[in-house]
């Protein structure tokens, strides 16, 4: 079965990886407005979300801002 | 007042804010608001995939504040460098608090790889804004490879301990050509203003309204704080001396002696 590492945790997809990384955050029900990116260590433009494909074994790192000082 | 200038940008407010520890976004939004503030630093973290996330974005109107991301988290300069990149990919901010804090239990910043992750970020074109320990040689190092600023530690972040540091702030605020912004371990106004006083060119404060009863009040004192302690500077504070000095006339006294 096909799966990605998202932030560390392994998520199979039964019925087949999302087509993109707009779609795959469409799913996971994750507003892309506000999150940055990471495909195997890259960063991914926002812009390219819906562009940028992804593959079985994939690390993705999903990131947003928090309150810090 | 003054303005204070960073990297060629004006800000009337010498107060810079974190965005941290606070009891909610919106609690948050009304303590920057009442401080004046100019400048709120933000953290970057995973998202919670399993759980729904609070975007503490859609609470800082960025017309109004610029967003300052901090690489706090990083325990090398990697890390940091990493985090200052995501940071301007996600919002096409290129200013970022550098803070490089390999040690969890004091928080001290390491100061060979904030040297080292600043040297990177600079000739990438961010404006670093250095986290650093009172260090003078240090500080100097880091403005002469071109930092925005300096952000020499009053005590260790989040300890409401005040200038712990004074002597060796006094020498980097007299040795610096960059702005000062004394940050971290400011836990009354009164510490602020101190720090003012010294000749700091702002302060950056978190815990101290963060976590008081009423963020909003503790927010508009350190507000008139830090404007109470740039005018006390500015103003050429009067001699310290060991014997009193009279106030008043000594001569017409009641009496015949």
């Amino acid at each position: 079965m096909e799966a990605l590492t998202i932030n560390g945790i392994e998520k199979q997809f039964p019925s087949g990886l999302p087509d993109n990384l707009a779609e795959l955050l469409g799913q996971i029900k994750i507003k892309s407005a506000t999150v940055v990116a990471e495909i195997d260590g890259e960063i991914i433009d926002r812009d390219n979300f819906s562009k940028t494909k992804v593959a079985d074994g994939q690390k993705i790192e999903l990131i947003r801002f928090m309150g810090g000082g | 007042m003054d303005k204070l200038i960073i990297a060629d940008r004006q800000f009337d407010s010498r107060l810079l804010v974190g965005t941290g520890k606070f009891s909610s976004s919106q609690v948050m939004a009304q303590a920057i608001k009442a401080c004046g503030t100019e400048i709120v630093t933000v953290a970057l973290r995973r998202v919670d995939i399993e759980n729904e996330n609070d975007d503490i974005l859609s609470h800082i109107d960025r017309s109004k504040y610029l967003l300052l991301p901090n690489t706090s988290g990083a325990r090398d300069s990697e890390e940091a460098v990493r985090l200052s990149k995501l940071a301007r990919a996600a919002t096409g901010i290129n200013w970022v608090k550098l803070e490089v804090t390999p040690d969890p239990y004091y928080l001290l910043p390491d100061p060979v790889e904030t040297l080292k992750a600043a040297e990177i970020l600079v000739k990438d074109g961010f404006v670093v804004l250095p986290y650093i320990n009172a260090d003078p040689v240090l500080a100097k190092k880091l403005q002469d490879i071109g930092t925005a600023t300096v952000m020499p530690l009053a005590s260790p972040i989040g300890s409401n301990q005040g200038l712990k540091t004074r002597e060796l702030l006094e020498i980097i605020i007299e040795q610096s050509n960059v702005p000062v912004v004394v940050d971290a371990g400011l836990g009354m106004p009164s510490h602020a203003a101190d720090a003012m006083e010294l000749g700091a060119d702002a302060v950056l404060v978190n815990t101290a309204i963060a976590t008081a009863k009423s963020p909003m009040q503790m927010a508009t004192a350190f507000k008139h704080a830090v404007q109470a302690g740039r005018l006390a500077y500015l103003s050429g504070p009067a001699a310290v001396t060991k014997q009193a000095k009279a106030s008043s006339p000594l001569t017409g006294f009641l009496r015949n002696d």
